[in-house]
């Protein structure tokens, strides 16, 4: 008996409290009229997408990424009608002192932004040939930096340009190397990348290496790549070099190296290239070259952080470029010269790259790339009518596959790309982030035909009286309130506007935009204590992390509301509103029509009852301690959760170890070993019972959102449960095996519901897309339910989960821009009604060179991802839809992450896998935001042992910190002496070669030797040396840096241990050849075979 | 009456019930599209007549059968054996969850099925 003082066992009489149950809640779902329960009836128009809102938070900073360009100075006289901070990023003095903001001349060219100027000029079009000499090699900052500036449209015309008209850094380039590497890759339907013209190619020798450009990189003429290991004036430090066959003969296993060539790691990032790990020549990539350039392969990402090259004062070392070095020149072309030269294209362009090829076969794929920002956006100055910098959205909240439109849909058919939108309207903002700004003051302008919001690229017009709306081209009256404050009765600068000036925006909503008071937050816990789940430790684990999180739970303004149930073969209720203070347990055992015994104190308002729940949840496992029940009767337990929670709506936080075996939603034990990776699989990956389908149907019509956690010791059925998050806006943990009394495991399972618990969440929420005349939404991916053609509904919107839209043609495109706007309305933990908006404007083009230029390779492996997902439900095969053989440099890492998602979990055949894996990665690939989904597809691989003496540490100048290198995934990196880390954004795999050096155990996880090490999952110890507290700190780095809320557990994998881990740690190795699946050249060929043949 | 005329009778009126029914889909689903209805209010109210059309169609043809109307039979046999199909793997029903990604189908089997349910009424009515 549990030690709760109340009646155990109370049972009302069956009928007693039916009536309660008639929520007027109940009756209110959705409701006959068009308009679910979020539109306002009393919305100001009658068109029918006036759903759409907007909320926002006070005192916001715009919120931005830190690739931006620096703010502008204010103008000295600029008034701001509002009071954040926000007029350091408005435009330059010359607009805001235009005469007359009513007058404003709309359209007249206005300077561009100084990031796109800054960016547009003075770099160098490096396009380097593999191979080529060391001596001859451009600096790879170079050819990073191309990628952060705005491509340029047109090669054709670059032989044109006189070579006067190159900027002096142009790198060079291998003739010879060009026509070798050209032809196989480039696919017939592009012509425009033919432009490669010998006449260019001579020039191009001419450049010495961007010396002068960039002073950080030294003259590299008879520097040989791997003696580029710095022999800085630093104190050797320790270093653990791979005590591989040659490193272990000539120089002491551990110490200080400076004897050995490989021992200075210090002065530099090549990690990888450290002599002392063997580096197999790669003789089947041919050039000799190509050995000598392999060190490099660990580039670091000058683009991001220049310091990383000074800060340190480290000897520099020229050996970076190398890994660029196979990429093919097109050359470059000036500015001035490219809009001349360009009259066609249906939209100016400030900026001149061009479309550049680099050639995919024989060489590394160059993985840096990944976190390259996407393609620019080339817009014309005058598309925005403010010079905002912000005035586009970020990346990391709304990108698109393709940055650049194509006009017609045969051009898109023609190119063969995918083209969508990936979204994370409620990405969590981390410190150093701005948050989003908001708009205060409750007006907002919205288009009154289509219920656009005001956005950066309409148009004034008629003297600034009207405006134009960007998508359906309807006029629209400008608000009074835009020019002049009625409350101060001063003038306003309606240029510094927010909503003018920023892509992402929030809106307080007024009451049109609520159908009744925004709900309070309401998490309501379900937890299984049956036999299992008190067996594995899962209660009282989660009733302690529920504990230590409820202080953390948003409840700012004191509505939280909370209720805890348990389940085994009966529903244990508990009232925490007791005036005892002790809470009362009172248990249901009818499972047929299970009521609520006493539903009004069944939730309580958390600040109110929580000493009752400290005191329950601390005696939570105790009370159940002794069960032997195997029953779960999840369905019942579900449907009076509903019935609790439905007439405010909120989260059910399901823990369930067990699969559910009485009552209504009863799952049967169906994993087949035989069917696993036979095309039968797919009916594996089916949700078996169709309850939960409709169960999640119910609850997004009351606003109930419902969040999984398995812990199943061995089939919990994934693809069944997940379908509750699925339809309801949720979030699937899966924990397998899990078991309390291994810490890494709890840690887990603590981490991921403190997280659940303490983001902030959206509410009640309603997402519209709305495009540009001639576009239109064709299908939706990620975790809502789609209640309209362009709506979807999302109960809660939990942080960080990304949504793709793929979108299709409806006309021809006749406009130069089109617009993408996303409007979210939810209500936020702190109760009030909010609209994010999030608007992106693209350029339309007409030219392929164009779209392939302007594709983001990110975006496109989320895209497919999600398709590939949808499709692995839809029948059986996997999807491997490589859109093409991209050959444009910015795609050229797609045949990798195409190869990585044909390798992944989720889509590879194997009868290995059990379904639970698979259905939780499929959940994993349609949810995770691009940040974390690109390494779970492709993983990060670091080289610990020879890591640079500064990894690991804080920088002092960016205090971010410092972290190795990232290596291809390829086994041809590891080395049997060495301490290797993959990362895949849900898990972080150690790698211990077997002839590790023995001090590096001791140091790292204070065992004597190898032997001692202990391999699976673990959690590091920390001990009072350097190298173990870099290594920990890198590993908690990596837990954080990215935006999820998972936990990403710590497995050691010893090179002779359980052969289990050995696998699971090579899969990722996925440029590699694992059969049957191709390696990353033996793909490339395929791919190239398949393009020859014109069989795509 | 001949019992003949009696089956055709009965025939034009369980057909022209079965068109009445298909424009009702047709109409619903139209509605769907531009939004005038939400899904699952949708799917509520066509899947109770889902099985209702499916058994009346199926009663009709067995009528025929039994009165020995080959043609008649033979017209509405491929029908049956579709909506059997379609029962047995338990794809009958309208799912509100998919139904933005399969209303393409949806409402091309709905015309079909008109146009089927029609070209049947005028053979009951004129043969």
């Amino acid at each position: 008996m549990g030690p709760s003082g109340g009646p155990m066992n109370q049972r009302p009489p069956m009928n007693q409290q039916r009536p309660l149950q008639q929520h007027p809640g109940m009756g209110r779902p959705p409701g006959p009229g068009p308009r679910p329960p979020v539109s306002g009836p009393g919305a100001p128009t009658s068109q029918p997408q006036q759903q759409q809102q907007q909320f926002q938070q006070h005192g916001g900073v715009p919120s931005q990424s830190p690739q931006r360009p620096p703010p502008m100075n204010s103008a000295p006289g600029a008034t701001m009608p509002m009071v954040r901070p926000v007029s350091n990023l408005q435009q330059q003095p010359s607009d805001v002192g235009q005469p007359g903001h009513d007058q404003a001349p709309l359209n007249q060219a206005r300077p561009p932004p100084p990031g796109q100027q800054a960016s547009g000029m003075g770099q160098p079009h490096g396009q380097v040939a593999w191979g080529a000499p060391p001596g001859s090699a451009p600096s790879s900052g170079n050819a990073q930096n191309q990628r952060s500036r705005p491509p340029s449209l047109v090669m054709q015309q670059q032989p044109l340009h006189p070579p006067s008209h190159q900027t002096p850094s142009q790198p060079p380039v291998q003739p010879a190397m060009q026509p070798a590497m050209q032809p196989p890759m480039q696919p017939p339907m592009q012509p425009p990348m033919q432009s490669q013209t010998p006449a260019q190619q001579p020039q191009q020798p001419q450049h010495p290496p961007s010396i002068g450009q960039d002073p950080n990189f030294a003259p590299m003429a008879g520097t040989p790549i791997p003696t580029g290991q710095a022999t800085g004036g630093h104190k050797p430090k320790r270093v653990y070099p791979s005590a591989g066959v040659n490193a272990a003969q000539d120089s002491p296993p551990y110490g200080p190296m400076s004897g050995h060539p490989g021992g200075e790691v210090g002065g530099g990032f090549q990690s990888v290239g450290a002599p002392g790990m063997p580096q197999p020549p790669q003789p089947q990539y041919g050039a000799s070259a190509m050995a000598a350039a392999s060190p490099s392969y660990g580039t670091p990402v000058p683009t991001h952080n220049p310091t990383f090259q000074q800060g340190h004062g480290q000897g520099q070392i020229p050996q970076q470029p190398n890994a660029h070095q196979m990429t093919n020149q097109m050359g470059s072309m000036s500015l001035q010269q490219q809009q001349q030269q360009q009259p066609g294209y249906g939209f100016s362009n400030n900026a001149g790259p061009s479309l550049t090829t680099v050639a995919l076969t024989g060489t590394r794929p160059h993985i840096q790339d990944l976190e390259a920002p996407p393609p620019a956006i080339r817009l014309t100055s005058a598309a925005s009518v403010t010079q905002s910098p912000y005035a586009n959205c970020d990346p990391s909240y709304k990108r698109s596959t393709l940055n650049a439109i194509p006009a017609t849909q045969e051009l898109l058919k023609k190119s063969r790309l995918p083209l969508g939108l990936v979204i994370t309207p409620y990405r969590s903002v981390k410190e150093g982030d701005e948050p989003v700004p908001v708009v205060s003051d409750s007006i907002m302008a919205r288009c009154r035909r289509c219920r656009t919001y005001i956005n950066p690229y309409v148009k004034f017009v008629e003297g600034g009286q009207r405006w134009k709306c960007n998508m359906c081209f309807t006029l629209n009256e400008v608000p009074s309130s835009f020019d002049y404050d009625p409350h101060t009765q001063q003038p306003v600068d309606r240029w510094q506007r927010l909503e003018l000036n920023y892509a992402v925006v929030e809106y307080i909503a007024p009451t049109e935009y609520m159908v009744r008071p925004p709900q309070p937050p309401v998490y309501l816990f379900l937890i299984d204590v049956s036999y299992q789940a008190i067996q594995c430790g899962m209660v009282a684990t989660a009733a302690a992390a529920i504990l230590e999180s409820l202080d953390h739970i948003p409840n700012e303004e004191g509505r939280t509301k909370v209720g805890v149930i348990a389940v085994d073969s009966a529903i244990h209720f508990f009232n925490l509103n007791t005036v005892s203070g002790e809470p009362e347990m009172l248990v249901v055992s009818d499972l047929e029509e299970p009521f609520l015994p006493q539903p009004l104190d069944m939730l309580c308002n958390l600040t109110d009852c929580r000493d009752n729940l400290s005191s329950l949840l601390d005696r939570l496992h105790n009370m159940f301690k002794d069960t032997h029940n195997v029953g779960s009767a999840l369905g019942p337990a579900l449907l009076s959760a509903y019935k609790l929670i439905s007439p405010i709506g909120g989260k059910i936080l399901c823990l369930q170890s067990s699969l559910p075996n009485l009552g209504p939603g009863v799952v049967k034990m169906r994993e087949d070993p035989k069917l696993l990776g036979t095309s039968k699989e797919s009916t594996l990956l089916e949700p078996a019972s169709s309850f939960y389908k409709t169960f999640s149907i119910d609850c997004m019509k009351s606003q109930v959102c419902v969040d999984m956690f398995l812990f199943g010791a061995q089939y919990s059925d994934v693809a069944t449960m997940n379908c509750l998050p699925k339809y309801t806006g949720g979030n699937t943990f899966f924990y397998p095996s899990f078991n309390a009394a291994r810490p890494e495991d709890a840690e887990k399972l603590r981490h991921e519901l403190r997280e659940i618990l303490s983001q902030e969440i959206a509410l009640e929420a309603v997402m519209r897309v709305r495009v540009s005349k001639g576009l239109r939404m064709s299908a939706f991916y990620g975790n809502f339910f789609v209640r309209s053609t362009d709506l979807l509904s999302l109960p809660n919107v939990p942080r960080d989960q990304s949504y793709s839209i793929e979108l299709g043609f409806e006309d021809l495109l006749t406009v130069q821009t089109v617009c993408f706007q996303t409007a979210l309305l939810h209500t936020s933990s702190s109760g009030e009604r909010r609209v994010r908006v999030l608007t992106m404007a693209l350029p339309v083009t007409n030219s392929l060179a164009d779209l392939y230029m302007s594709a983001d390779q990110v975006a496109i492996a989320t895209l497919l991802a999600n398709k590939a997902v949808e499709r692995t439900h839809m029948s059986a095969a996997a999807s491997g839809a490589t859109p093409n053989l991209p050959i444009s440099d910015n795609l050229k890492l797609i045949p990798l992450l195409t190869l990585g998602m044909l390798k992944h979990l989720a889509f590879r055949a194997s009868s290995q896998i059990p379904s639970d894996m698979r259905s939780f990665a499929l959940h994993l690939l349609s949810t995770l935001p691009s940040q974390c989904l690109i390494p779970y597809i492709h993983p990060q691989f670091y080289s610990l042992h020879n890591m640079p003496e500064n990894c690991g540490t804080v920088d002092v100048n960016t205090g971010k910190v410092q972290m190795p290198q990232a290596m291809n995934l390829s086994s041809e990196n590891l080395a049997r002496g060495g301490l290797f880390m993959i990362d895949n954004s849900q898990a972080i795999w150690l790698w211990v070669g077997r002839d590790v050096v023995p001090q590096l155990c001791w140091d790292l996880f204070g065992e004597e030797s190898y032997q001692n090490i202990r391999g699976g999952k673990t959690m590091l110890p920390v001990l009072e040396n350097d190298f173990n507290q870099r290594i920990n700190l890198i590993i908690r780095h990596t837990q954080n840096m990215r935006r999820q809320p998972y936990y990403e557990s710590v497995y050691v994998v010893k090179e002779d241990g359980d052969q289990l881990l050995r696998m699971q740690f090579l899969s990722h190795l996925i440029e590699d050849r694992a059969e049957p699946i191709l390696s990353y050249h033996q793909y490339l060929a395929h791919l190239k075979d398949r393009v020859n043949h014109g069989s795509f | 009456m001949s019992m003949e005329a009696m089956v055709f009778l009965f025939g034009v009126i369980v057909g022209a019930g079965l068109l009445f029914v298909k424009v009702f889909f047709v109409i619903l689903i139209s509605d769907l599209e531009v939004d005038y209805i939400n899904p699952i209010e949708m799917c509520n109210k066509l899947n109770q007549l889902v099985l209702p059309e499916m058994f009346v169609h199926a009663l009709l043809s067995f009528i025929y059968l039994i009165s020995g109307q080959w043609i008649a039979t033979a017209w509405n046999l491929p029908l049956v054996a579709y909506n059997a199909n379609k029962i047995m793997t338990g794809k009958h029903m309208y799912d509100a969850t998919e139904i933005f990604r399969t209303l393409g189908q949806h409402k091309k089997e709905c015309f079909i099925k008109l146009g089927f349910y029609l070209l049947s009424f005028f053979y009951y009515l004129y043969r």
